[in-house]
């Protein structure tokens, strides 16, 4: 007998008065104690005054299984015979006779038991929940008096008993001091000390759940349920997400001196550098992925985008310029270290940096304006007086740096200044095709200062000189007429790709709308004239590409005097006509803000221009000010889950996940398969998916360099039999040294224990190859590198990547293939052509997007696989046939499971628990032995392409039902060699079929890969 | 003018402007073309929506809810470049399974479409080019049968 059933049954009769208790078959040494009346009754003219024990001797003298068989025959006998079947099982016959007067003092010991009983409350729900529900009143639980008077003694000692029990209050202030101001702001500088809070996340938190990552509370996704809802906006209306997260690296110096730095970084092969003419001007916004100094095929860093500053005199090489990179906080560690290095920016500035501006800028004492600020980082400037060091850099903190350290470097030898602008300008994300009337309805450019306006008091000195200056003015009047064209346009993809405009507005908040509404483009700006034909044809000229947000000292300027929420408010309350706009005249801030447009979908011929928008950049204090008009204008906010869903409808890898040959990259899948594993233990064994059955090998993880490299072992066997895949040039000029240990590759395989549990086999593989060829490894690998030093590399190369595009199409001799065909001088499709490709990139991975032709709707870490023979038959047959199913895998870990428990359990353990399965190893044969989990691949894996009925080719990272196309579509990356080789066997017909098999399930459907740029 | 937001693209084009570029150097991107507001009774056919969804689509426009509510005494079916002929069939169609309540009036446009070329190499700036293509706005009514 179980020791819960037991205390389940002692629960259960824990307010059973003691002689009413019926004697259940397995509490039989209770069921003397307490035996029931009836029996008690008849037993007593017999037995007289016997004790109890003797009368279970007499009754259950018989020897045990006689018992029971009569027990049990005897209850199926008596089944008929109602209540006393169960309880009298042992009594012999209807008793003859009864005593009346023992009888009836049983009868009232039961009655009064049950009295008691129900006075007895024996649930633990309080006693106002125990009334019927028409009896129950609003206030009754903390008011005794709205009760039943018969239950108000009772309520009160429990209101009493429920006081005590609540815990001491944290807080020792009340509710209303801490609702102060003042404390308000000490409480939230202390909660974001860890992690570092957006200028919006009060809004967030509000609406969003927030999540802790890379160093700031982020908005995951709104609490509000709206996938559906935030899709839309990014299709008809717009989204609105913050990503003021993102991080800024600015570069200053010399143009010849920045490029020079910065090329080794970039290749030309993955597409356009920072070198490019048109984002050189300062015109275009630029994007590339940056690799670690000539290393270009390996050794990625990430992507970033880029804008330089517009340039005052073009063609000068030798003037000093500016460049922003904008990338993602967790490639900004990795990145920052290169450049440092590519730039030799080694001494760290103190100051910081002060930008020689041609605008003439107010000092700092002197624009320290009288007027509070509602800045979350400026009232903790303000308040915390003892420390004041600290303040203020936690105000120019970020997450991602240590706020002691310093965040500018110069070089002595080139001259660049390098500095980390993170969190020093808010980046705000319009998405969707009303993003342009949001835009130009809630931003007004900002009034020209006239003469003879009073300038005494205001603070906002630099607008106005720049206003003195009759060029800046009329460039401000083209970039304010260009913003109004804005308005005429209906999407943002009509303008030309990472246009950047300039812009100086007003504050946005003094033509706040009463109410929330939506704005929506306006018909009689949308007539085609000759202004908005230039603007698409051309774009933004370069001068309106400046913008006052490049400099510093204006920044600050424009951060220091903004004029608080209160302020704002206190004035528009002192307006003679109530509701009337407020003027403010001179002392109204101006604001630099820089637009730049995002061009959504490039790559693919279907949805061209989906998810287009414009990027608002700010100067830091700003964010609210901002946002709120935003929303008012009809935006719907996003938080990162929509990120996530607006990079996989546009088709782009999003980062860091898509990344896998970056550190980031490699981090970010450790960490996910850490969480998958943790979640997937758990579950109980027999709710989970046994992934040793389905044949999955890696559910959490991708193991990458094991894939490439089993592609690469097996393909090389396939060339040692005769036939097959014509031979290939043994000393392949880059991998000289590491031919002679493939061709064997089970053996070193087998042999590292390091690998101890499924996930870590991102680590395991890095490991292997290290025991392999350890002189590629320390040809590659700088000290202190990981993952990114190994072979493994994404394929980026633009050329590579359009010949394997022609070749993926469903026949070779396509339409479009055989158009392009003869222009482009793409080859056909054969093995000796995909020589040189795999020569250059001999474990390389390729991004593909996939789309299912049928059902099914694939998830992350959906495997893809290469089809065999017979399921093309079948699909030829069945135009609907859904795709073969895996057969069922044998579970060899189950035995040794089930072997290790007896084990433990006759060596009597002393850990317990879940740390058990995971920690040490049992002794005895099992020593070596990884700890299993019930259903998970252990230990080193085996070679993963042929471990199922259909070779593995790559594996799936972003995917799900697609509504932008009606039916399920993945983006994932494939083996380079296992996806020439599988184009290599298909029919021209059925080239680029694959198939797909989530982990969880044994059914594989058809999908068409497809690798779009 | 034009109006539309999604549309088939002219595909005789294509080969014509890629012969006289060099594909090494540019890529050529396809911008949307440039639109207006749409108004509700407005119809943009494509070529890849099923024909008898759009069909539905516009005789829904027509004939408004289950008692008629909302219904639109007129629609406009927009077809560009490839659509034109769906557009036309579309329209035709409708007319021809109104008992003759429908009438339709065509008007045809030319519509300037931009293709971006971008360069392949630093050196080069993005180039446009405007490329026209023929489109098609009809006229669906309704009209009191005699």
């Amino acid at each position: 007998m179980s020791n819960a059933k037991e205390r389940k049954h002692a629960k259960k009769m824990r307010n059973q008065p003691t002689n009413v208790t019926l004697s259940s078959g397995f509490v039989a040494d209770r069921g003397v104690k307490h035996h029931n009346g009836g029996g008690k009754a008849f037993q007593a003219p017999r037995l007289g005054t016997a004790p109890p024990r003797q009368t279970k001797t007499t009754h259950y003298a018989p020897p045990e299984p006689d018992v029971s068989e009569q027990l049990s025959s005897r209850v199926m006998f008596k089944k008929k015979g109602g209540w006393r079947a169960g309880p009298e099982g042992t009594s012999q016959e209807i008793p003859k006779y009864i005593t009346a007067s023992t009888f009836a003092q049983a009868r009232a010991a039961e009655i009064s038991a049950m009295l008691k009983a129900v006075t007895q409350k024996s649930s633990n729900s309080l006693v106002f929940q125990t009334l019927p529900r028409h009896m129950r009143r609003r206030a009754m639980s903390h008011n005794v008096k709205r009760l039943p008077r018969r239950l108000q003694e009772m309520a009160q000692k429990e209101a009493e008993k429920a006081v005590h029990q609540k815990k001491e209050h944290s807080k020792n202030k009340c509710h209303k001091a801490r609702r102060c101001h003042v404390n308000r702001m000490l409480e939230f500088n202390r909660r974001q000390k860890k992690n570092i809070w957006l200028e919006t996340h009060i809004w967030h938190a509000k609406r969003f759940h927030v999540v802790r990552q890379w160093g700031y509370c982020l908005g995951e996704r709104p609490t509000v349920k709206s996938h559906r809802a935030c899709y839309r906006a990014m299709t008809n209306r717009c989204l609105l997400q913050d990503l003021s997260y993102y991080c800024c690296l600015e570069l200053k110096g010399k143009e010849e001196e920045i490029l020079k730095a910065l090329s080794p970084m970039c290749s030309i092969d993955t597409g356009l550098t920072f070198a490019a003419v048109h984002c050189l001007s300062g015109k275009r916004q630029g994007s590339l992925t940056l690799y670690r100094a000539h290393r270009y095929p390996h050794g990625v860093l990430g992507p970033v985008t880029f804008i330089w500053r517009p340039e005052r005199t073009p063609g000068d090489t030798s003037a000093s310029r500016q460049l922003w990179i904008w990338l993602h906080p967790t490639l900004k560690q990795d990145i920052l270290e290169e450049v440092k290095a590519a730039c030799q920016c080694t001494e760290p500035v103190t100051p910081t940096p002060c930008v020689p501006d041609p605008l003439p800028t107010p000092s700092h004492g002197q624009s320290q304006p009288a007027l509070p600020d509602e800045k979350i980082g400026k009232k903790r400037k303000r308040k915390d007086d003892g420390e004041d060091a600290k303040p203020v850099k936690k105000f120019f903190g970020d997450g991602t740096r240590d706020p002691h350290q310093p965040r500018s470097w110069i070089s002595a030898a080139t001259g660049i200044v390098i500095s980390d602008l993170t969190m020093e300008m808010n980046r705000f994300r319009l998405i969707g095709p009303l993003s342009h009337s949001i835009l130009t309805e809630a931003l007004k450019a900002a009034s020209v200062h006239m003469e003879g306006e009073d300038t005494e008091k205001t603070p906002h000195l630099w607008w106005i000189e720049t206003c003195k200056n009759p060029d800046a003015v009329s460039l401000h009047r083209r970039q304010e007429a260009i913003f109004e064209l804005l308005g005429g346009v209906t999407s943002p993809a009509e303008i030309p790709a990472g246009t950047v405009l300039g812009l100086t507005v007003g504050d946005p908040r003094i033509n706040l709308p009463q109410k929330r509404s939506t704005a929506l483009p306006n018909p009689e700006k949308c007539q085609d004239n000759e202004e908005v034909r230039q603007l698409l044809l051309e774009g933004v000229p370069v001068e309106c590409a400046h913008s006052f947000i490049w400099s510093h000292a204006v920044c600050e300027s424009v951060t220091e005097n903004k004029i608080s929420d209160q302020d704002l408010n206190q004035k528009r309350s002192e307006l003679l006509v109530p509701g009337s706009q407020l003027v403010l005249g001179p002392h109204e801030s101006k604001i630099p803000i820089l637009l730049i447009q995002q061009p959504g979908r490039v790559a693919g011929d279907d949805r061209r221009g989906w998810g287009s928008g414009w990027d608002v950049l700010l100067p830091k204090g700003w964010g609210m000010a901002f946002w709120i008009p935003f929303i008012y204008r009809g935006a719907r906010a996003g938080g990162l889950k929509e990120a996530r869903v607006h990079s996989q409808y546009k088709r782009s890898p999003y980062v860091p996940g898509d990344f896998p040959d970056c550190s980031a990259g490699v981090l970010f899948a450790e960490e996910q398969a850490n969480d998958l594993l943790e979640k997937y233990k758990r579950r109980p064994p027999a709710k989970r998916p046994n992934y040793v059955k389905l044949g999955t090998l890696a559910p959490f993880c991708c193991p990458w360099e094991q894939l490439t490299r089993d592609w690469e072992s097996r393909v090389q066997a396939r060339e040692g039999s005769p036939g097959a895949f014509p031979p290939r040039g043994e000393g392949s000029d880059l991998r000289g040294d590491e031919v002679p240990c493939v061709p064997t590759p089970e053996k070193p395989r087998q042999a590292p224990d390091e690998a101890d549990t499924p996930l870590q086999d991102a680590r395991g593989p890095e490991g292997e190859r290290d025991t392999e060829c350890p002189a590629q490894a320390g040809a590659a690998g700088l000290p202190g590198q990981d993952a990114t030093g190994s072979l493994l590399c994404v394929l980026r190369s633009r050329a590579a990547l359009k010949q394997l595009s022609a070749w993926c199409g469903p026949s070779c001799g396509g339409r479009r293939a055989a158009q392009r065909a003869p222009g482009r001088g793409q080859r056909d499709l054969t093995p000796e052509a995909c020589l040189p490709l795999l020569d250059r990139f001999p474990r390389a991975l390729v991004w593909v997007s996939l789309s299912l032709l049928g059902k099914g709707s694939p998830e992350p870490r959906t495997m893809i696989c290469v089809p065999a023979e017979e399921d093309f038959l079948q699909l030829g047959r069945d135009r609907l046939y859904c795709g073969p199913q895996e057969p069922k895998h044998s579970d060899p870990f189950k035995s040794k499971i089930r072997k290790q428990k007896e084990k433990k359990k006759v060596e009597k353990r002393q850990n317990h628990g879940p740390a058990g399965s995971e920690g040490l190893p049992v002794g005895g044969p099992a020593v070596g032995l990884p700890a299993l989990t019930l259903g998970l691949w252990s230990g080193p894996l085996p070679d993963v392409t042929s471990h199922c009925s259909r070779a593995l080719l790559g594996f799936v990272t972003q995917g799900d039902f697609s509504m932008a196309v009606g039916c399920g579509e993945a983006l994932g990356f494939v083996s380079l060699t296992g996806l020439l080789d599988t184009l290599c066997r298909q029919p021209a017909a059925q080239r680029g079929l694959v198939l797909l098999r989530p982990p969880a399930s044994p059914q594989y459907r058809f999908a068409r890969i497809a690798i779009e740029l | 003018m034009w109006r539309t937001h999604s549309m088939a693209e002219n595909r005789e084009h294509r080969g014509a402007i890629e012969a006289e570029l060099d594909p090494v150097e540019y890529t050529l991107r396809k911008r949307l073309p440039h639109r207006l507001p749409r108004r509700p009774n407005d119809i943009y056919v494509n070529m890849k929506t099923d024909f008898k969804a759009q069909l539905a689509r516009c005789q829904k426009l027509l004939d408004g809810g289950s008692r008629g509510q909302n219904a639109c005494t007129e629609i406009y079916i927009h077809g560009l470049g490839l659509a034109i002929n769906r557009a036309i069939n579309i329209a035709l169609q409708l007319q021809a399974g109104s008992f003759g309540s429908l009438q339709v009036a065509a008007n045809t446009s030319t519509v300037e479409l931009v293709d971006e070329l971008e360069p392949e190499t630093d050196t080069q700036e993005p180039l446009t080019r405007i490329r026209n293509n023929s489109a098609i706005h009809i006229r669906v009514f309704r009209v009191t049968p005699k």
